[in-house]
């Protein structure tokens, strides 16, 4: 059977739902811009410019506006810049940005333990009266099993609607109320950290164990493994796929670990906030700047696991 | 079992183990700058006067200060809400766009398509290309956007303009990097076929590869409108309208219960972009992205 092109464009395979999400998405963009306070007079002006001018100004390194830039005729070198920055690193810096990595990788490793145990009650091939088999199983239907069916469904509801709700909250949120609360220590800066990533984490596992090739699973149960056993035989098998995601968590970690110290935690965030309370511009971009190149780090760190794993 | 499959798992269990070692390291540091330091009682007695209100959010306003003219708490929280929508379909409106050039700029997919003549050339300016490319999407995602939104403060002041680029800014930077290896690791074999068999890159590019990619980019930036809500409710810290800053006066002004019906509506909005946008990812893909 032949078409011609006008006859196939006609005939191709349409979806109501993602017309209609797009014709949404079209009318929510105009609405959102024609309903705010938008309008680029709100970034220039007489008074924005000169501020902004002052502020561009007021960049660079303290010394280097001292000796008046770095035009011609000013006695600021590359020396100047090294020793401004060398005396900020060891009035504080390095202890923040050590400080800001070791709560990253403590909050990443806390929400890698709560989230990958978290999701095994949370994906529904386990937590059912008989579990791994995938789809409604056979062994399920038993009438006797009526209420362990409801006390698993209540348990994997639960589990899943508390991951919802802990990564429904924005971290700096989390991190807000707990540090409000608990003081001002690392202590609750990690809770939160770790508390908003297990919950992704541990819907991500949950579907990773959803997702996995039933047959092996199938198998161990039908021997007679339980489910602890044998979810313990089929956990290497997902952990390549775990550490991934692992990692991609870590990657945000390290980028709000800078953030939450605004809120007073020692980290990078806290000098950022007192440079920005004393208005001074230079430390604030150099702390800045530190900030994104502790990203970078913890980014290439995290690409390189990755190729591991991938390759493992 | 073959040494190659022992190789492997050595390899999971190294990277396994220097996970675990770091994390008792992190431990170990903050430990010393006594930065673990348990909390005292009085103040999970204040955490826990803050979670006995979970399960009666305020309806009303329960202080009896409340500003002459002020709106129904129930409007300002729909207010609020509609702001943090508002924040975030506009950053987005323009962070998609800009990454899609971006994210077009930085594939190396499209220099690398093999082909007949003039193609060397192509081959050669490639770099010249998507190294710039790449270059400004990780200056612009390598700072936080509450970072970028408090050096809009301190330059121009964080109107709601501002409010929109400082979220956009790096989102943008996110967005391009995914988008570029999204393109780049697509599978290349039908646009090889077509380059074969005539077709210029241009063609083989928008047909065979593009296609092919474009579904996941879509699911990706459904993914990033729920972060940018997130983004948007936590910029209210900072002074836009969004949910945040309503959630730290309440605070503020221990107002728990209040407090409660803010958190909650950012929880039902992010809960209806969710299921929303997990509706439209299984239309094209069936699985989260997760990054």
């Amino acid at each position: 059977m032949k078409m011609s092109a006008e006859e196939l464009r006609r005939t191709r395979p349409r979806s109501r739902l993602l017309r209609t999400a797009a014709w949404a998405t079209a009318a929510l963009v105009v609405f959102s811009w024609m309903g705010g306070d938008f309008g680029l007079e709100q970034l220039s002006g007489e008074r924005r410019l000169a501020n902004l001018e002052r502020f561009t100004g007021e960049l660079r390194p303290w010394p280097v506006q001292q000796q008046g830039g770095f035009d011609a005729g000013s006695t600021a070198d590359w020396q100047t810049v090294y020793d401004w920055a060398a005396a900020l690193m060891a009035d504080g810096g390095s202890t923040a940005l050590a400080s800001t990595a070791a709560i990253a990788v403590l909050a990443s490793v806390l929400a890698a333990l709560v989230g990958y145990l978290a999701c095994w009650p949370a994906a529904r091939n386990v937590a059912r009266p008989a579990p791994f088999f995938g789809g409604p199983g056979v062994a399920d239907r038993r009438p006797g099993l009526r209420w362990a069916r409801w006390a698993w469904s209540v348990l994997n509801h639960s589990v899943r609607a508390l991951l919802l709700f802990a990564r429904a909250v924005p971290e700096y949120l989390w991190a807000f109320l707990l540090v409000e609360s608990l003081g001002y220590t690392a202590l609750p800066a990690v809770l939160a950290l770790a508390l908003h990533n297990a919950g992704i984490l541990g819907r991500l596992g949950a579907e990773t164990v959803e997702n996995m090739p039933p047959a092996p699973a199938r198998a161990l149960a039908a021997a007679g493994a339980s489910r602890s056993q044998t979810a313990a035989a089929v956990f290497p098998g997902l952990l390549p796929r775990l550490l991934l995601y692992f990692f991609y968590r870590w990657e945000t970690c390290v980028r709000e670990a800078t953030v939450l110290g605004m809120l007073g935690v020692l980290s990078l965030g806290s000098l950022i906030r007192d440079a920005r309370a004393g208005n001074l511009y230079d430390e604030l971009f150099f702390y800045v700047l530190l900030g994104a190149l502790l990203v970078l780090a913890g980014d290439l760190l995290s690409a390189l696991a990755r190729g591991l794993v991938r390759r493992a | 079992m073959s040494s190659a499959t022992d190789s492997r798992a050595g390899t999971r269990r190294a990277v396994v183990g220097a996970i675990a070692a770091a994390g008792l390291a992190s431990a170990a540091l903050l430990s010393a700058q006594g930065q673990l330091a348990l909390p005292g009682l009085d103040s999970l007695e204040l955490l826990a006067r803050f979670f006995s209100h979970a399960l009666r959010p305020a309806l009303d306003y329960g202080s009896p200060f409340v500003p002459v003219g002020a709106p129904p708490l129930l409007l300002q929280v729909a207010t609020a809400t509609w702001r943090t929508v508002q924040l975030a379909v506009a950053a987005m409106s323009l962070a998609v766009p800009v990454a899609l050039l971006l994210g077009f700029a930085g594939a190396s997919a499209w220099w690398r398509l093999p082909g007949p003549g003039g193609r060397a050339v192509l081959r050669r300016l490639g770099p010249l290309v998507y190294a710039p490319a790449r270059v400004v999407m990780t200056l612009a995602r390598s700072v936080h956007e509450l970072l970028w939104a408090l050096l809009f403060l301190a330059a121009v002041g964080l109107s709601d303009t501002a409010a929109v680029l400082a979220i956009a800014i790096p989102y943008a930077g996110t967005l391009g990097k995914v988008f570029s290896e999204m393109i780049d690791e697509a599978p290349r074999d039908a646009a090889v076929q077509l380059t074969g068999s005539g077709a210029t890159a241009a063609q083989a590019f928008s047909v065979a590869l593009l296609p092919r990619a474009l579904p996941d980019m879509a699911a990706y930036s459904f993914y990033r409108f729920e972060c940018a809500l997130r983004s948007a409710a936590v910029l209210g810290f900072f002074g836009p309208e969004t949910l945040g800053k309503f959630i730290r006066l309440a605070w503020n002004e221990s107002l728990y219960a209040e407090l409660w019906t803010y958190l909650y509506a950012l929880f039902a909005l992010i809960a209806v972009s969710d299921m929303a946008s997990r509706a439209l990812r299984q239309r094209f893909l069936g699985e989260t992205p997760a990054r």
